[in-house]
């Protein structure tokens, strides 16, 4: 196979990073995670109704349905990553990541088991209302999305 | 926060205050999210863009020094955004540091996010020490472009070829986060801070 090689051309990026000025790596995750915290609030809330959105979504009767449901499941699960995150709201993420594995394993050519969906939402509003310090709660919730996983997705895919 | 300056000191500046940065995502929570942590950095996100038809009519138009695409998109998604713009023949933009970030990647889209042409993937939860870390890796990123086949991009093979400084930066930035959360790091030997970077 041919391969032609582009001389790499110095970024503006390259150029620019070690110039008089600009900030300490310190400061700059400082102000990050001070900017970030900011949004807190409102993107707690949001997180929370996407969770209300995933429980809101219909099971679907055909496997056409079917298709476009799992679509939303996968991409709500992803917004409440993109969301949580950031928080250093890991459980929920864990949750979320979860349902997107079961989802992104879900066989073609059958109805997705809903009660997984449904499930996953359910646990993802308990870790998000279990207080500081529940730890143990917690796993317990998480522990048992892990076995739906490893029910559902084969060893060897898992 | 007052031992950082002093570990930080002299080498430990950036300054990418005047990097013309694009961020494409379709939540507005984590298109805000992440330009919330840019302008931390210093950078200040002058397209955010909701799709790739947005990003692609500005792309068209205006040099960007730095693209951060997330892959999960409706309709046109990161992927094949990316993959537009390196085969694009946009000068200079086919040849913009691209880091992608993906909330989940799908199996079937692992290849995708090998062969499209970004120069990271960010797999989340994200961190700001993450984001941080690959900024600064891909200013400094000094691989070549290759065309083999359907692919244009950075050469994928890293092996040893890491930007000059790149451990460096990416071990005090490690340093400072543990620094910002009351760890004694003088105690600490500079390996422990070490990390591998993934793609």
């Amino acid at each position: 196979m041919t391969v032609i090689t582009h001389k790499r051309r110095k970024s503006r990026l390259t150029d620019m990073i070690d110039k008089p000025g600009g900030i300490s790596v310190g400061v700059a995750l400082v102000q990050a995670q001070a900017n970030i915290e900011e949004r807190r609030g409102p993107s707690l809330e949001a997180v929370a109704e996407m969770v209300k959105s995933l429980l809101a979504i219909e099971r679907p009767t055909s496997l056409e349905d079917n298709f476009e449901r799992l679509i939303e499941v996968y991409r709500g699960s992803n917004g409440i990553i993109d969301v949580a995150s950031p928080f250093g709201l890991d459980e929920l993420c864990e949750a979320a990541s979860n349902l997107c594995n079961l989802v992104d394993a879900s066989p073609a050519g059958e109805l997705f088991d809903w009660r997984i969906v449904t499930v996953h939402a359910r646990a993802m509003q308990m870790l998000m209302r279990l207080p500081e310090g529940a730890d143990e709660a917690r796993r317990t919730v998480l522990d048992s999305l892990q076995q739906v996983q490893g029910r559902r997705i084969p060893a060897q895919k898992a | 926060m007052s031992g950082l300056a002093t570990s930080l000191r002299s080498s430990s500046i950036i300054n990418l205050s005047s990097a013309v940065t694009m961020v494409v995502d379709d939540s507005p929570f984590a298109l805000d999210l992440t330009s919330q942590a840019l302008l931390g950095f210093g950078i200040r996100t002058r397209y955010a863009c909701r799709s790739a038809a947005d990003a692609i009519s500005i792309l068209k138009e205006s040099p960007i020094d730095l693209l951060l695409v997330d892959c999960e998109m409706p309709g046109t998604d990161g992927f094949e955004l990316v993959r537009w713009l390196r085969r694009s023949g946009l000068d200079p933009n086919a040849f913009t540091p691209i880091i992608m970030t993906a909330a989940h990647l799908r199996r079937s889209r692992a290849s995708e996010a090998r062969d499209c042409g970004a120069s990271f993937v960010i797999i989340k939860p994200f961190s700001a020490v993450t984001l941080l870390e690959r900024i600064v890796w891909v200013s400094r990123d000094q691989r070549p472009f290759l065309e083999v086949g359907d692919y244009f991009g950075p050469d994928r093979r890293f092996g040893d070829a890491t930007p000059p400084g790149a451990e460096r930066r990416a071990q005090m930035i490690r340093k400072a986060a543990a620094e910002a959360e009351g760890v004694d790091t003088a105690a600490i030997p500079e390996d422990e801070f070490h990390s591998s970077a993934t793609s």
